[in-house]
């Protein structure tokens, strides 16, 4: 019995005090909107950073000496490390023909050279766990020690580029959350304290007439949680009539929306996260209470 | 039921009870009288614990209040039904909802509570007001809802302030007429009132106070 009660209670006090609950409500979906908002483009970095890892090869540049046995040797010695995912071999006439087609237009700098310059090479591919700065050069100044291998060539810019991108992202989108998530505990504490207050004299008559803390701290639990879940539900509202307007709208006029990705399935749990939020504030608001 | 023992409450530093020593049984119906000041509503809140002894001892249907912990002290108000002076009563639902409250806080079923707070209505005639606020009715009203809602829960211990204060002559008699029989099926009953003609003649324990202290408590 008690939960209906309790239940009754709170959407009594909630449309009582429509005001200031819908004023903190509406805090909340802003709140809640901004950090959705803002998550858009980290999400999007995060897409692509996490492809960046398959795109990512080393090329190690064979001596012109090697035959075929000595070749597969050298792959051998490389596939003993863990860090290695495939290997490709690239002959020197396939590296030119690579390096042809890419400079299709341009084919009057191969005009009168009669042998080819390049080297054999291997490229190796790295698994995406390796696939950062300090592994990476430790990895290539092992394989530089295996005979046969002239040279190592990696983007190292790319590379650094790819892991400082990742870390940056976490650590940035971890401190926003946890500002964020600070913010609209406090307002649910506040707006949970505020009801308490003006509700002293009644829980005052409550404790009196027996009740126990459950049955006192339930409706502003309950309240808690409506005002966090309607400021998590509004702000998904917001957030997929923004998107919609600048990502289908405008799509049209300036094409790079259309690439943006929407993190729609986490975005539907902005409603769950309203009311945990509006919970622990209410938790926090009630504190221990005394008799 | 009740037991004081040397039971001294100051408010900052002003004694508004004194080593008062007193007992009353299982079943017993008592008066405590005397003039404005005297300590009547504080020896009452100390009985239902909104207050502490500064010293003494005080056991209530078989608890010690001094060692009953913060978690018990709701089971042992739900024990006992209060009239209280400043009414108490919550303007924000109506008369009806102010006395079932007491019996939602003890997790009644609807239908138990509907027929128990008609039938407390009734006792006290207000049957006819149950959808009106308090705010909108007389204060010798008010003060019969104040006592619908003490009585509803049939307490083992009733304890009532000033219960006749705003009351006529008549309908005070009335009230006391339902107080006997409350007490007549084995509730205690503890009033505190400064109208002697409440407990004149009944042959009823008077608990006199003066300044505080207990002068008396022989029958009138
Ligand atoms: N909360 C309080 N803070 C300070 N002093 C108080 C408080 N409550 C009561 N007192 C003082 O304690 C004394 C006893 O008060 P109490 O309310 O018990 O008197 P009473 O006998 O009930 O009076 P009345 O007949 O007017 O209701 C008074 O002097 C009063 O001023
Ligand atoms: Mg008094």
């Amino acid at each position: 019995m008690t939960v209906p009660y309790s239940l009754r209670l709170s959407l009594q006090r909630l449309f009582g005090e429509i005001w200031i609950n819908l004023l903190s409500i509406l805090t909340i979906a802003a709140g809640l909107f901004i950090v959705s908002l803002s998550f858009i483009p980290v999400y999007n970095l995060d897409v692509v950073a996490k492809k960046l890892p398959d795109k990512f090869s080393m090329i190690v540049y064979l001596d012109n000496s090697l035959n075929r046995n000595d070749i597969n040797q050298v792959v051998n010695s490389l596939k003993k490390n863990k860090e290695v995912n495939s290997i490709r071999y690239i002959s020197k006439d396939e590296a030119l023909k690579e390096l042809k087609s890419t400079l299709r237009d341009s084919t009057f700098i191969f005009e009168g050279l009669d042998e080819n310059p390049l080297p054999d090479s291997l490229e190796i591919k790295l698994r995406r766990d390796a696939v950062d700065p300090n592994a990476v050069r430790e990895f290539s100044e092992k394989a530089a020690r295996i005979d046969g291998i002239t040279e190592i060539n990696y983007g190292e810019k790319f590379l650094s580029t790819i892991y400082y991108l990742k870390v940056g992202l976490q650590t940035l989108g971890t401190i926003f959350i946890i500002i964020m998530s600070a913010g609209i505990i406090f307002v649910c504490y506040s707006t949970v304290k505020i009801l308490f207050y003006r509700r002293k004299e009644e829980i005052e008559t409550f404790k009196l007439l027996g009740a126990s803390k459950g049955f006192i701290r339930t409706p502003f639990l309950i309240e808690g949680a409506f005002i966090g879940g309607s400021g998590g539900t509004l702000s998904l509202i917001g957030i997929y009539l923004f998107s919609y307007i600048v990502f289908f709208r405008l799509a049209d006029k300036v094409p790079i929306f259309k690439s943006v990705a929407i993190p729609e399935n986490l975005f539907l749990s902005l409603p769950l996260v309203g009311i945990l939020l509006g919970i622990t504030g209410a938790v926090i608001a009630l504190g221990r209470l005394k008799y | 039921m009740i037991e004081f023992f040397d039971v001294t409450k100051e408010y900052n530093n002003q004694t508004a009870l004194r080593n008062i020593t007193f007992s009353i049984e299982k079943g017993e119906m008592v008066f405590v009288t005397g003039t404005s000041g005297s300590g009547k509503t504080t020896l009452l809140k100390l009985i239902y614990l909104a207050e502490k002894p500064d010293k003494g001892e005080i056991s209530v249907a078989g608890w010690e209040t001094e060692k009953l912990k913060e978690s018990s002290i709701p089971l042992l108000r739900r024990n006992v039904g209060i009239v209280f002076q400043d009414f108490r009563l919550l303007n924000n639902r109506n008369v009806f909802e102010n006395v079932a409250l007491v019996l939602r806080i003890r997790n009644m079923n609807e239908k138990d509570i509907r027929t128990k707070v008609y039938h407390s209505l009734k006792t006290v005639n207000l049957r006819h007001k149950s959808d009106s606020v308090p705010e909108a009715l007389s204060g010798g009203e008010q003060q019969r809802v104040v006592i619908a809602r003490a009585i509803v829960a049939e307490p083992t211990l009733l304890l009532a302030d000033e219960p006749t204060g705003n009351l006529d002559v008549d309908t005070a008699a009335g009230i006391m007429r339902i107080f006997n029989e409350i007490n007549a099926k084995g509730t205690t009953v503890l009033i505190a009132t400064h109208n002697r003609e409440l407990f004149k003649n009944t042959g009823r324990r008077v608990l006199r106070l003066d300044s505080g202290n207990l002068v008396g408590e022989e029958a009138e």
